[in-house]
């Protein structure tokens, strides 16, 4: 039962700041997947890099609990081709669909429908698929700690590489603050009612 | 609103943004587990089958492994829709949309063809998801929270996927832009 409302509390939580973020808007994650706007790539990879030293900080103390999935090469690498297809084409993934839809953005509710359907398909063709193209290339839970020996060093060689990630990709991509002319172009004469916001 | 972009952008600075996620994630980590929101998908749909079709949910190994929707799992993504929804309505500068400006310019004002393509791009991403195990979040970010080769992996081909596809969708009118 505690877990219920833990989930709901956690949930509010993680919407509120993705819909700050903007990683709700279809159109801003669009601009990163175009490399024109570097804010939200940077932001994932800050997140996980500071997640990575709290799970070790919880690890050192006890509390909590981990369950790193699998690696499958051909199946996890063909999974990914089919997400990102799908991701660069909607903009969403599958929790910003959910944050999406509760702010009241219409395509991202038929993202969500589309989600419950494939979600249904690939449950309905789990026996078939996953003795196919997931057991044969399964390398089990493999983590960095595994490669490196220790955990310690695991985390600092992971915030070493996103850090290094972060820097490189604010060099390349503008930030959102030196690209404001593409946003401001296409919508302005075709404003409706819907596009107004929700304040 | 989005109309008079002269002034500073709607969103967070993305530094603070981060570490107040990864303050969510990591307490989700201390209270639940690996945080995961694809497998909401599933948990709503096993709920729906136990309801409509018993047998065939009892019988599907995929339901099997994911708790029904009196769970954390389901109750997150929910808690994903209630998060969206006050952090749309207590936000006066972030635009809501139903298609977003860029798609508009591409292909034109057409709703069914926008809501054609996102039911047809979230079918890809949970199809994707359910495959290895995972979304952006349950695979990539929970995964290499816990420093996993399957999040770091799912991580690099999701991002270059999404980026190609963006730059066959989109690529003709960003090209423009991008010279600024």
């Amino acid at each position: 039962m505690t877990n219920i409302w833990l989930g709901l509390f956690s949930g509010i939580a993680f919407g509120f700041v993705i819909q700050r973020i903007g990683a709700t808007d279809a159109h801003r994650m669009a601009r990163s997947h175009l490399m024109l706007d570097s804010d939200i790539p940077r932001f994932m990879l800050l997140a996980v890099a500071l997640s990575a030293v709290g799970v070790f900080g919880l690890q050192a103390v006890g509390v909590g609990r981990t369950l790193p999935l699998p690696t499958s090469i051909v199946a996890t690498g063909l999974a990914a081709v089919i997400f990102g297809v799908g991701w660069g084409l909607t903009g969403y993934c599958p929790g910003t669909t959910w944050a999406a839809a509760g702010e009241g953005r219409m395509d991202a509710i038929f993202a969500l429908l589309g989600g419950l359907v494939g979600a249904a398909l690939f449950a309905h063709l789990h026996e078939t698929l996953i003795p196919i193209l997931y057991d044969p290339t399964n390398v089990g839970q493999i983590t960095l700690t595994d490669l490196f020996g220790n955990h310690a060093v695991a985390v600092a060689v992971l915030a070493v590489g996103f850090g290094l990630c972060i820097w490189g990709i604010g060099k390349l991509w503008p930030s959102a603050e030196r690209v404001d002319a593409f946003e401001r172009g296409p919508d302005s004469e075709k404003s409706s009612s819907n596009t107004g916001n929700s304040g | 609103m989005e109309h008079t972009n002269r002034g500073p952008i709607p969103y967070w600075n993305w530094i603070p943004a981060a570490f107040a996620l990864a303050g969510v994630i990591v307490f989700i980590f201390a209270t639940f587990g690996p945080p995961a929101s694809s497998s909401g998908f599933v948990s709503l749909l096993k709920g729906f089958f136990e309801w409509t079709a018993p047998e065939y949910a009892a019988s599907n190994p995929h339901y099997n492994s994911i708790p029904g929707p009196g769970s954390w799992l389901f109750t997150f993504v929910l808690g994903m829709a209630v998060g969206g929804f006050v952090a749309g309505r207590t936000s006066k500068r972030i635009p809501v949309r139903d298609m977003p400006p860029i798609w508009k310019k591409r292909f034109g004002d057409s709703r069914a063809k926008r809501y054609t393509a996102t039911f047809f791009g979230g079918f890809l991403i949970l199809f994707g998801s359910r495959l290895a195990g995972g979304c952006t979040l349950g695979l990539f970010i929970s995964g290499s929270s816990q420093l996993a080769v399957s999040g770091l992996y799912f991580g690099v081909v999701i991002f270059g996927a999404a980026m190609l596809t963006a730059r066959l969708i989109f690529g003709k009118i960003s090209g423009k832009e991008e010279t600024q």
